[in-house]
Order: structure tokens, then sequence, then C-alpha cells
């Protein structure tokens, strides 16, 4: 019978236990991953896009709807990265914790987590026409390449989650430090291991690497794509052929989610390398986490150069 | 003599209780020093334009080839304005010109904070029976609408009225929505829009919609509307005092169901839609002098897959069977070969091929080909609703 009753006890407690935890929805698999590190067992983190995909083209699921909807907070790269799927679910979710920015940009409300504050932006558009491409008027957003910019991301996510919940904020900042300690670890090691690459030069086929480029020192001069979000024309190829030689580019940064033959084509007029890159966590295999895939990243372009020895 | 004093007193002090304060850490004062930065940067919002609504502007354009006679049709030049209206609601509003004039397509105003996952939508809006009915002509996958749809429910589904939605507190996606409105119809030209009528005269409207995911890379959405009529008032054209207005409830049912494939990996470059609409039509006709005729019951539905091959190439195919409303053994069939080409997210080229035939002795039988280029100026939404 005192089983039985401790048994009741504990299953009417567990839902205040789990209702206690405070709901998080992150758009990308990296800021799942910090999320959870720096939340511990006080957060639940639920992911959007899945790491494969091109950051722009994810896909808008109606079961994101409801999990926007349930949430307490969403973490988000920002600076309009997320402009093909963030701003629409926010639109739907009804939820008034996290409604879409009244100028069309990313998240407004209590529970908008936004990793980019504070991050010194590269790319910045001096003005803005779509005859640039597809280009971002804060700047550019995919600074997650440069895995400096971990610390900034986890230092965001704990503030806003000390803001949500206050009551465990020496939680959130006790788990920061340990992640900051393992992260500035392995900032320490990838500085040695990148060092060969300082002064490279590389090509990529989108113009997400300014970032990974301040953090390894490669030298990026130009992307396969026309401009950003266009794809390449045959006379930018040959121009590009033209450049590349020029200069003497010897590696190509490929980024997972864009096709293979295109660079493979470049590689072969050049004889430049291709190494290929995730932009988001899950992206290549054993990249499930920040940590994990800025290593991967900087690992794989030494390994296209012959400098992982 | 005293004031120097005090004041190599002061000047001893200082630089000590100076020392007594640890200066802050460098990166707290490169975080201050960047907020500062972040705010002069910033770009101005006390402008008066500050508060403009966001705008963009899609123009659609076609040239157009059917049993030996061209043109190059101006399809439209579709302006949309939105924005918040206050913490409680949104607007927004697309005006539209086209060769037939300039008209208000939508404008319309929604909540955006009451409770309980409801939403309330009012004005002139596109009701949200069925899927491809409420996306704006330029955002389908075919050049022009489908027959079945122009046939039933009279182009897109405009409407004048209220609506209210509500997302189920459910693990998985359900959403029920229920309207009112004068009509629903763009072209629907049974009932006119500025005429006061009974409570029983207007078109009532509701919808269950659900997804699932498949998997990671499958997708399943499906949908059930109810368009009700109660009444209707039907003057004949030859006696203006005789109305019939006995059994002349409609009902508009449909059914829609969209299987996707978007992979994560190499979504970019491959994927598939296969979405399929069937419609039941069950009225009271009225022939041409307005005279009533029997109650018909007519089906009609289209079906259509798209493929994506490649970054910019989406390839499909469309069937589309419709029976006349008035006489449903009549059937004309459509069979539509496309190919969209998307130059960038902001452009696009669409050729089409339609052959339209009818089961009459006389037989229909036109084939068209279709050019199609559309742009958008401006800022650019990727609404949840047209996806």
């Amino acid at each position: 019978m005192r089983n039985l009753l401790l048994a009741a006890c504990l299953l009417a407690a567990a839902p205040e236990a789990q209702a206690a935890k405070l709901r998080v929805v992150a758009t990308i698999p990296e800021l799942v991953d910090i999320t959870a590190r720096v939340g511990g067992e006080r957060v639940s983190v639920d992911g959007l896009a899945r790491g494969k995909e091109d950051i722009h083209q994810v896909v808008m699921k109606p079961s994101f709807v409801t999990k926007l909807n349930r949430a307490d907070a969403v973490v988000y790269l920002g600076l309009t990265v997320e402009h093909v799927f963030l701003p629409g679910l926010l639109d739907v979710a009804r939820n008034p914790k996290i409604r879409p920015d009244p100028d069309g940009f990313d998240c407004a409300g209590p529970g908008c987590i936004d990793c980019s504050e504070g991050v010194s932006l590269l790319d910045k558009p001096a003005t803005l026409s779509r005859a640039q491409g597809d280009i971002h008027p804060q700047g550019n957003p995919h600074y997650n390449l440069n895995p400096e910019n971990g610390r900034i991301i986890a230092r965001n996510i704990a503030a806003g989650l000390a803001r949500l919940d206050p009551e465990h904020a020496a939680d959130y900042e006790r788990n920061l430090k340990s992640y900051l300690a393992e992260l500035d670890a392995k900032l320490a090691e990838w500085r040695t291991l990148a060092a060969p690459l300082k002064g490279v030069k590389a090509v990529s086929y989108h113009k997400d690497v300014p970032y990974l480029g301040a953090f390894t020192g490669i030298v990026f001069v130009d992307t396969i794509e026309l401009k950003p979000g266009i794809a390449p024309t045959p006379t930018h190829l040959a121009q590009l052929v033209k450049k590349m030689k020029e200069q003497g580019v010897a590696l190509i940064v490929r980024e997972q989610q864009y096709d293979a033959k295109t660079p493979a084509w470049l590689a072969e007029r050049t004889g430049a390398k291709v190494a290929v890159i995730g932009t988001m966590a899950n992206s290549l295999p054993g990249t499930g986490t920040f940590i994990k895939l800025s290593e991967a990243n900087i690992r794989n372009i030494l390994k296209a150069l012959g400098k992982d020895k | 003599m005293k004031p120097l004093l005090l004041l190599a007193a002061l000047l001893s002090l200082g630089p000590s209780a100076a020392a007594q304060e640890p200066p802050p850490p460098s990166e707290a004062r490169l975080k201050a020093l960047e907020e500062r930065l972040l705010k002069l940067e910033a770009p101005a919002k006390t402008s008066l334009s500050a508060f403009n609504p966001a705008m963009g502007i899609a123009l659609d354009t076609a040239y157009g080839h059917t049993n030996g006679a061209s043109n190059f049709n101006f399809r439209a030049a579709e302006l949309n304005l939105s924005a918040p209206v206050d913490p409680f609601l949104k607007a927004w509003a697309i005006i539209v010109g086209s060769e037939g004039g300039v008209a208000v397509e939508e404008a319309a105003l929604q909540t955006t904070a009451l409770p309980h996952n409801l939403t309330v939508t009012g004005g002139r809006m596109f009701a949200s029976f069925g899927r491809l009915a409420h996306f704006h002509t330029h955002e389908l996958p075919v050049i022009d609408r489908p027959n079945s749809l122009d046939t039933y429910i009279g182009g897109e589904t405009q409407a004048d009225g209220l609506e209210v939605s509500y997302l189920f507190p459910t693990p998985f996606y359900l959403t029920a929505t229920a309207g009112a409105y004068n009509k629903i119809g763009g072209e629907n030209a049974r009932v006119a829009n500025d005429t006061a009528r009974p409570m029983d005269n207007f078109t009532y409207l509701g919808r269950l919609a659900a997804y699932t995911d498949l998997g990671g890379d499958h997708s399943v959405e499906l949908g059930i509307s109810e368009a009700w009529t109660p009444k209707r008032f039907v003057t004949e054209t030859a006696a203006p005092n005789v109305r019939t207005r006995r059994n002349t409830w409609r009902s508009l049912a449909g059914a829609d169901l969209i299987y996707r494939w978007q992979p994560a990996e190499g979504g970019l470059y491959k994927g598939l839609v296969w979405a399929t609409e069937v419609m039941q039509n069950n009225e009271r006709r009225f022939d041409a002098a307005n005279l009533p005729t029997d109650r018909v019951r007519a089906y009609a539905g289209f079906s259509y897959v798209q493929f994506k091959l490649g970054r910019k190439w989406r390839p499909g195919v469309m069937v589309d069977l419709t029976e006349d409303l008035d006489a449903a053994k009549t059937l004309t069939r459509t069979f539509t070969g496309f190919v969209t080409y998307d130059v960038t997210e902001f452009q696009r080229l669409r050729l089409t091929f339609a052959r339209t035939t009818d089961n009459l002795p006389t037989g229909l039988g036109r084939n068209t080909v279709g050019v199609q280029w559309t742009g958008v100026l401006g800022r650019h939404v990727h609404g949840f609703r047209d996806r």
C-alpha cells in the first residue's frame, strides 16, 4: 500500500517537474546543442532544421508550428538567416511570447533569444538592392562558422534563459562556465591546428565563409555562385577559372548542401583542392554539436590541402 | 595655505581611490563599446516613414497561344502592403491592377493576441476553402487556375466576411476554421457583394486540416472543407416579381491531400509535391431565363505532381476533371504539362502545354501553349499559408 501511495505521489509530481522546465525551440542543431548544454536539466530543447538543409531553404512544416505554439522561447541565429521559415512560422504559431518582428525579420517578444547580439558583423552592405543577390541587410549572417562565436552564442543563450527563468540564473551561469571552459580549450587547440591555413587563397560555393576565414586566416577571393543565392552562370565560371589561376587559389570550399559537380569541374581546371564543410551541426557525419562541427570543418580543409599531418 | 593642503590631500587620495576600484574586464568594456557602436549604426527608427507598411509588388505577364490565336497578356501587377496595426492586430491589403482594371483583391484585419490559439480575420480575404483556391494566381504551379476551381468556386476564394480559426493543442498539427461571408469566389456572379441579405443567404464555411510527418523527409497534409449557403433568391429574368427561394441551398464540399517529399540532404536539388483536390457541388440550378431546373450533384477536381530536378527546374503534370454544374454528365478534361524555371528566388519563368477536351458529341478540343514571366519587387514574404 505504501509503495502504491509513493508511486501515486511520484506520478503526480512528475508532470509538475516536467512543467517546471523551460520549453525551448532552437532553429538549427548547434543551437539545440548549446541550449541543452547551457540549460542543462532546466530546459527541454526541440529543434527545427535537421542540419543537412541549406539554411536559406528550410521547409516550413506544420509540425514546427505546434512546437513553436507551446514554446517558452525560441533560440535563433538571427540577422534574417532564417527568413524563409522562422517569420512565417511565428506568424501562425499563435504564441504571444514569440511573435514575428514587425519589420518582418526574425522574432519579437519576451521569448526571443537572438544569438547574434554582440557578434562583430562582416559584409555589412553599404546599399541594399536585389541586384546584389540575396543579401542580408544587417550583414553576413553565417557567424556560426567562426568557432570563436560559440562563446557569444552560448552567452546570449545563457542570458536569455536567465531572463526567462531568473530563479535558476545561477544554474545557467554555472553551465555556461563549464561549456566555455570546454570550448576555450578547443579554441586554443584549433588555433594551432589552423595555423597552416593562414593566407591560403580559396573560393567557396556560397558567401557563408567570411567568419570561417576570420578564424583560420584563409583568404576567400570569390564564390562559385554569381551573387549570394544566385546559381553560377557559365560566364561567371569561366571568369572564376581565370581569376583562380591568376591569384593562385589553392582551395575550393564546398558547403555540403551544394552540388559536387561544379566544384569538381573547377578543381579539374585550376588544380585547387576541394574541401567539404558543414554550415550547420549534423550536416556532416559525426558533427552533432557546435564543437564537433567546428573541428570537422577545420580538419576537412586541412585534409583537402594535405596539411593534416 | 589651507586650500593648498586640502588640494594636496585630495590629489594624494585620488589615485588610491581609483586603485581601489578594479578596472572593468576588457571583455566587458569591449562588449559595452560594441553595444554603443551597434546603437550608432542602427537605422534611424525615428523617421516618419518608420511605421509605413512593408511593401512588395509581384509582376505577372504571360504569352498564350490557343488553336492558332496568340496574345501577350499582362496578367497582373499585385501590390502587397502589410503591417501591424497595434499590439493586437495586423492588416494587409493586396491591390491588383490588370487588364480588367484595378481591384482590391484582399484587405483584411487579423488578430494577433487572442487567447486559446484563436485567430479572427475580417474584411476581404481569401477564404480557407481547399488549398490552391486561396493561392494568388501568380503563385499557382501552372499558368491558368485549374478549370475545376474556376467553375466550382469562381476564381480565387475571395470573400467579404469573417473567419475564425483555432489551432488545437494536440501533439500533431490540427486546425479548425469557421467563416461567414457574403459569398465565396472572386468571379462568383451568383450574388453581389454590395447587396444586403438575410442571414440565411450568407455562405458559411467549415474546415479541418491536419498534418503529419512521415519520417524526416516525407509528409502528408489532409483537409476537408464545406461551404454551405442555406438559401438564395433568384429572380426570373422575364418576370421581375417572380422569385425562387425554395430548395435553393447550395453545398460545396471539398477534400484536399498533399504529399511532399522534401529531403533535408540534397533538398536544394530534388523533391516532389503531389496534391489532389476534389469537390462536390450540390445545388438547384437555373436556366438562362433564371427559371429553376433540377438539383444537380456534380464533381470536379485536379491532381498534379511537381518534381524538383536541380536547383532551378520544377517540371510537372496536372490532370483536371470537371463535370458541368448544370449537366453532371458533361465532363471537361484538361491535361497540363508544365515546367518552371526559377531564375532566382525573385524571378520565375514557366512554360505550359494544356490540352482541353470534353465528352460532348461536338467535341471541344483546345490546345494551349503558355509562357509566363513573373518577378517580385521589394518585400518578398514567405507565407506559411501559401507554402
